[in-house]
């Protein structure tokens, strides 16, 4: 079940921005570096650092596009990345319902 | 911004994964729901597959209509209300969700399978018998206690057939036994009120059909009246005929002893 709600996550994760339904900025309005550092492997933020290094700077699109949403989603807390896509529905106007 | 290409993979993604069942999606997607927003050539293949199918659950309507077409007609906020539902379900809380939007998602629809409105009858010239309800302000009469009711006529007609009001216009002649029932003990009269057994009814004397009297007579030679046999009628010689004038047609005509003449009165009539 674990594996499938991750699974899940990444998918609508990935569909979200997709479908702009969230765009990565909106990832990381949630996805915070805080977060990201404290959840993130250390193998991973290396890897986060030294593609923005080589490009010249850190964007959101580029954290994700090292830290994809199978990765936030195996590494993050679920209920970071819903309020990220309960925010979204929210601003997209098909619920006032926000789920912290 | 492709909200329902959103909706679709997430919903889809949760069906697959089982974070989601398809009772949970019927939940939201009610077949209320369905019924308004769901174009009819897709319902017209979710009654073929239901019909077809052994058993119908929501698995079978689900895959049936598909979860693209479910997020394409179906409402965002029903269906995002159902995607919702799921994600809260997986993080293990429960959903905060606004009465509104309760009552917006849950609010009773007019649903296509309702019986249609009544279809209101015409109060212009009753069919001929049609028994004519006087008025709203007449009450339904009730018979005297221990007395049957005496305005119900002695034909007995099925329950449907029966007027709600007695009150009839125009006075309906018994068309004999045409609607009686052949078991007298079970039937039911109108209101539930047994009738009590009633005496046969005593035989009535034929009545000989009146025949009319003509009384006005339009002219002098009317056989109707008795009195031209007792006038004596004046007659001209020039009036008379001479039968002797053609002897062929007195032969054929002569009167020979072999006539019988014992219906003469018949023929003349």
């Amino acid at each position: 079940m674990s594996d499938q709600r991750q699974a899940w996550f990444a998918r609508v994760v990935e569909s979200g921005l997709q479908n702009d339904i969230f765009n990565p900025s909106d990832v990381l309005a949630h996805a915070t570096p805080d977060v990201l550092a404290n959840h993130l492997p250390p193998d991973l933020l290396s890897k986060v650092l030294t593609a923005s290094l080589a490009a010249g700077s850190m964007t959101p699109e580029r954290v994700l596009e090292t830290v994809t949403p199978e990765l936030l989603a195996r590494h993050l807390p679920h209920e970071v990345l819903w309020s990220c896509i309960a925010a979204a529905a929210a601003r997209a106007g098909v619920t006032n319902v926000v789920v912290s | 911004m492709n909200i329902k290409a959103f909706f679709v993979d997430a919903l889809s993604s949760a069906l697959e994964l089982r974070i989601g069942t398809p009772d949970d999606v019927l939940r939201h997607v009610t077949p209320d729901v369905l019924a308004q927003h769901l174009p009819r050539p897709l319902w017209a293949r979710l009654l073929t597959a239901c019909l077809g199918a052994p058993r119908v659950d929501a698995q079978l309507v689900v895959d049936t209509v598909g979860v693209p077409n479910l997020c394409e007609h179906i409402p965002t906020s029903i269906i995002w209300a159902c995607i919702a539902e799921l994600g809260a379900r997986a993080l293990g809380k429960p959903i905060e969700t606004p009465a509104a939007v309760v009552a917006a998602a849950s609010q009773p629809v007019k649903s296509v399978l309702a019986p249609p409105p009544e279809i209101v009858k015409p109060t212009a010239t009753p069919a001929r018998g049609t028994p004519v309800a006087i008025g709203p302000s007449i009450p339904k009469p009730t018979p005297a206690r221990g007395m049957p009711a005496q305005s119900e006529p002695d034909v007995v007609a099925p329950p449907d057939e029966r007027p709600a009001t007695t009150g009839s216009l125009r006075s309906r002649t018994p068309t004999g036994q045409r609607f009686r029932q052949s078991g007298g003990s079970n039937v039911r009269t109108l209101g539930g009120v047994t009738r009590r057994p009633q005496a046969a009814a005593a035989t009535v004397p034929a009545v000989k059909p009146k025949r009319s009297e003509p009384t006005d007579y339009e002219t002098e030679t009317a056989v109707e009246a008795a009195d031209w046999r007792e006038k004596e009628i004046v007659v001209d010689d020039e009036q008379l005929v001479d039968w002797q004038a053609d002897p062929g047609s007195a032969v054929s005509s002569a009167i020979t002893g072999d006539d019988d003449f014992s219906d003469l009165g018949n023929r003349k009539r």
